[in-house]
């Protein structure tokens, strides 16, 4: 309970209000004290008291205060050196202006008291004192003298008229009070002057034991209101012997003025006697009062100075942590601007600089943002383009590429961004007429436009067109695959030719034919015999020839033909076996079908990939019996992954002499034969069908010997 | 806000400085003055208090007297109500009444006599020697003690106690005399005995 009392009364502004109120109150105090200094005497305690818990309040609050500050310093905290500094500084002149002002003050203090006392005055009011006592004494003696004449006189009188003649003695006399008393303290008789007092005065023991001693008594007394009286005591003779002894006891006035000044003197020396007694008291009573409100005001001067020095330092301190802050990459500090000096005015600055700092920042991200969606949106557009787009640096290595780019070239080029794009030739060997161009051709300063041909799954033809960037910063090349536009227009114009051959020729065949027999079967009979073996020699010839005629006229009216596929699910190997069984009649050729480990079904026009194989055989037998080669063929097909999708892939291979480099390129174009035999459609209406599937044809030389003739179908459909 | 509780402050003031005097008081022992005798006699129906102490001055007293310092004696006395709840080990105690004789001894140099006055009954007495007025103050004779509270003499008990008072001295010797056994002179509180 008083725990927390205590605690709650030192933490917050509680010892700050109470010191503040205690200070004020110590403040009225001492403005009271010193308006009348009589005062000070009666305030003195409650003004060290209040002192002595104001100092010890304000001992507490300013040891906090230099604990933290201590802390601060220990633990590095910022502006606590500053902190320091500020407040040594302040002691330093706090301590050395008040110790100068205490010194002169306790210097005057000693000198102010001492003042007050002088020997000359001392020694006057002594003198006055003892000039009073010699002035009482005469009258004391003569008072004496008349008291003992009074008790001569009353010791001749009998006991009984002693009574009456009292009271004539008291109003000679002039006395206040006159008694007569036994030794052992028995009133026998008395006369008082006031009516009002019926028992006189008792004389003290003192006077008593003086009598005993057979001395006569004579004082000065102090009375009521310090009205001074002389009281005289005078034993009575004896007269007879073992008569009482008695004594006559009387008070005398003191007259008026000589009572007034017998008082001032009295009150003077006394008052003089008792300063100079507590001189000494006073001195230490002024020096503590001094020194305590000189600690008083050290202490609060020195958290003052704390205060202070923290005041100066908390913005510095605040914009050294704000510095850091933006150092470190933070821009949203901002600090509370205090007072209108030029601290303040610097705190305004660095806000002004952050909120400055945060808006470029904001505007930047912005820009950067906007900058990634131009990106963004340049690169889908790019992506989404058919063509290839790629762009080089002026030292030739590979900025960006498009999607397009990567499956045109049949390669992930995003592998290849800043690479040099030799990289790419030393890597895949296909590619080096590419890179080979594209380096050649970025010698020039001007955009150009070239057609290549790659050698990759058949021969591939790209149009390219490099265009030089702004700043001399590189190339942007971009390529098509016309390969198919190529092969689309080239097989369009055969078709043409095929369609009109088949539509000219064809129907002049027939009547020629017809004629040829008509001939042989009306003349022959009519001719001599050794004539008719020439007639019919020639009219055969003429049959033959049409016949031959008629069969190539078939063959690119097949070509021409574009009847529509009849599509249907087929198992790839039973039709390849289907086919294969009307050759193997001649035991001189042998065919061997590498069976796919898994029964591949295929949506196929049956038919017309009938055709297709029978087609290739046959192109593979007569490639073998022309070179006079045994005919050893092999077949197979299995599933490939390509471009993310199945695929069929099926391959022929001969034991043949293979392809001459010329044919090559043209093989599965019309006439493109080095046969002496047939029309040279073959191999192109194998294409045609092919690409009708939607599938690609070519053809590789085999290593030692022999041709390979490949075909990729489309999977996409089917059923595995 | 500053000045919604000065009277707490004040009263916290009171107190710190009571503690300050609590806490310097057991410094110094308290004694010297001793009751020599006391005791109540019964006078007719009343009773009275005649008692005999000893007021031994250290030599600090007896300077500040001869300098004219004015010093204060005060004799306390407590008829108190005792009725024992647990045996002789506490009692529940009600002072009936009490009272305080305060006499004033100063040195009186035109005269060179002491001076005792009686402050509540502006008596005056007057000693040639310090040793006449210590005694006259020492002496109690037939004191009359209330009536009224003394219809029933059963667990009824006097106490007497006298002392210097600190309080009375000019306040520049006050700290000093707080502060010192030299001025610290009071007796004991003394039960006296019924006759």
């Amino acid at each position: 309970m008083v725990l927390k009392l205590v605690k709650h009364l030192s933490s917050g502004v509680a010892p700050y209000i109470s010191l503040a109120i205690l200070l004020l109150v110590l403040a009225y105090l001492l403005s009271a004290a010193t308006q009348d200094s009589s005062r000070l005497n009666d305030l003195f305690l409650l003004i060290f008291g209040v002192g002595i818990v104001s100092l010890i309040l304000l001992t507490a609050i300013l040891g906090r205060s230099l604990y933290r500050l201590y802390r601060d310093f220990k633990n590095k905290e910022e502006g606590s050196r500053l902190t320091i500094r500020l407040v040594s500084l302040f002691v330093l002149l706090i301590l050395g202006s008040t110790l100068i002002v205490y010194g002169f003050s306790m210097h005057f203090l000693h000198r102010g008291i001492n003042s007050w006392f002088d020997v000359k005055v001392e020694q006057a009011l002594n003198d006055s004192l003892e000039l009073s006592r010699t002035a009482f004494s005469i009258r004391m003696r003569s008072l004496l003298r008349q008291t003992r004449m009074m008790s001569g006189v009353l010791s001749e009188l009998p006991v009984s008229d002693i009574n009456h003649n009292l009271r004539e003695l008291s109003q000679l006399s002039g006395a206040l009070e006159l008694s007569l008393w036994t030794m052992d303290g028995k009133l026998i008789s008395s006369s008082i002057e006031n009516q009002a007092i019926i028992i006189p005065d008792k004389p003290s023991e003192s006077v008593f034991r003086q009598l005993q001693q057979k001395e006569d008594y004579i004082s000065l007394d102090p009375g009521e209101n310090d009205r001074l009286q002389l009281r005289a005591a005078v034993q009575l003779p004896l007269k007879r012997p073992f008569q009482q002894a008695l004594f006559l006891h009387v008070l005398f006035p003191v007259n008026d003025h000589l009572s007034t000044l017998g008082k001032t003197v009295q009150k003077a020396y006394t008052d003089y006697k008792e300063l100079s007694y507590l001189r000494k008291p006073l001195v230490t009573i002024f020096t503590l009062t001094l020194s305590l409100i000189v600690l008083l005001t050290v202490l609060a001067s020195i958290w003052f100075a704390i205060w202070i020095a923290r005041r100066i330092v908390e913005p510095l301190q605040e914009l050294s942590e704000g510095t850091q802050a933006v150092a470190s990459g933070n821009y949203n500090t901002q600090l509370t601007a205090s007072g209108h000096d030029e601290i303040g005015f610097l705190v305004r600055s660095f806000n002004q600089m952050t909120q400055r700092l945060t808006q470029s920042r904001n505007a930047t991200q912005r820009s950067h943002r906007q900058l990634e969606k131009q990106t963004n949106y340049l690169t889908t557009v790019l992506g989404s383009l058919s063509s290839g787009v790629i762009t080089i640096d002026d030292k030739k290595y590979l900025r960006t590429a498009n999607v397009t780019s990567s499956k045109i070239l049949n390669i992930n080029l995003q592998h290849h961004i800043k690479k040099p794009i030799e990289e790419l030739s030393s890597q895949h060997q296909n590619l080096q007429a590419f890179v080979q161009l594209i380096e050649q051709q970025s010698l020039l300063t001007t955009g150009w436009q070239q057609q290549l041909n790659l050698q990759q799954r058949g021969q591939q033809t790209l149009m390219c067109r490099g265009t030089p960037l702004p700043n001399d910063d590189g190339w942007v090349i971009v390529f098509d695959d016309i390969t198919t536009l190529l092969q689309a227009q080239r097989n369009a114009a055969w078709g043409e030719v095929a369609r009109r051959l088949a539509h000219e020729i064809k129907n002049p065949l027939t009547p020629i034919q017809l004629s040829a027999e008509r001939l042989q079967h009306k003349y022959l009979p009519l001719l001599p015999a050794d004539q008719s073996g020439t007639l019919t020699k020639l009219t055969n010839t003429i049959v033959q020839q049409v016949e031959a005629m008629k069969s190539m006229v078939n063959d690119f009216s097949d070509y021409a033909r574009n009847p529509g596929l009849q599509l249907s699910m087929h198992s790839i190997g039973h039709l390849i076996r289907e086919v294969l069984a009307l050759y193997q009649s001649n035991p001189n050729h042998q065919f061997t079908l590498l069976n796919s480990k898994q029964d591949i079904t295929i949506n196929i026009d049956r038919n017309r990939f009938r055709q297709v194989l029978h087609n290739l055989l046959k192109n593979a037998i007569e490639a073998s019996e022309n070179a006079n080669l045994q005919v050893d063929i092999v077949l197979s097909y299995h599933m490939v992954t390509h471009n993310n999708s199945p695929w069929l892939e099926m391959t022929i291979n001969d034991h043949g002499p293979g392809l001459s480099a010329e044919i090559a390129n043209k093989l599965f174009e019309p006439y493109a034969t080095n046969k002496t035999k047939g029309t040279g459609l073959g191999l192109a209406i194998v294409k045609k069908i092919i690409e009708e599937h939607g599938g690609n044809v070519w053809a590789e030389n085999l290593d030692p010997s022999g041709a390979s003739i490949i075909i990729l179908l489309p999977l996409e459909d089917s059923k595995l | 806000m500053v000045f919604i509780m000065p009277a707490s402050v004040i009263v916290k003031l009171f107190y710190s400085l009571g503690w300050l005097i609590l806490l310097i008081s057991p410094l110094v022992h308290a004694g010297n003055f001793t009751i020599t005798s006391a005791q109540v006699n019964k006078i007719g129906n009343g009773y009275v208090l005649n008692a005999n102490i000893n007021y031994p001055l250290t030599p600090r007293v007896i300077e500040a007297i001869e300098n004219g310092v004015p010093i204060t004696f005060v004799q306390q006395l407590e008829l108190v109500h005792e009725i024992p709840i647990l045996g002789k080990y506490w009692h529940w105690k009600q002072t009936q009444w009490s009272t305080e004789l305060r006499y004033e001894l100063r040195y009186h140099a035109l005269a060179q006599q002491y001076v005792l006055l009686s402050s509540g009954t502006h008596n005056r007495r007057n000693f040639t020697t310090l040793n006449d007025a210590l005694r006259a103050l020492g002496l109690i004779v037939n004191l009359a003690l209330p009536p009224e509270h003394l219809s029933d003499l059963d667990n009824l008990k006097l106490y007497l106690r006298t002392e210097l008072d600190i309080h009375a001295l000019p306040t520049p010797m006050r700290p000093g005399a707080l502060l010192s056994s030299k001025w610290q002179l009071a007796s004991p509180w003394v039960n006296i005995k019924w006759f």
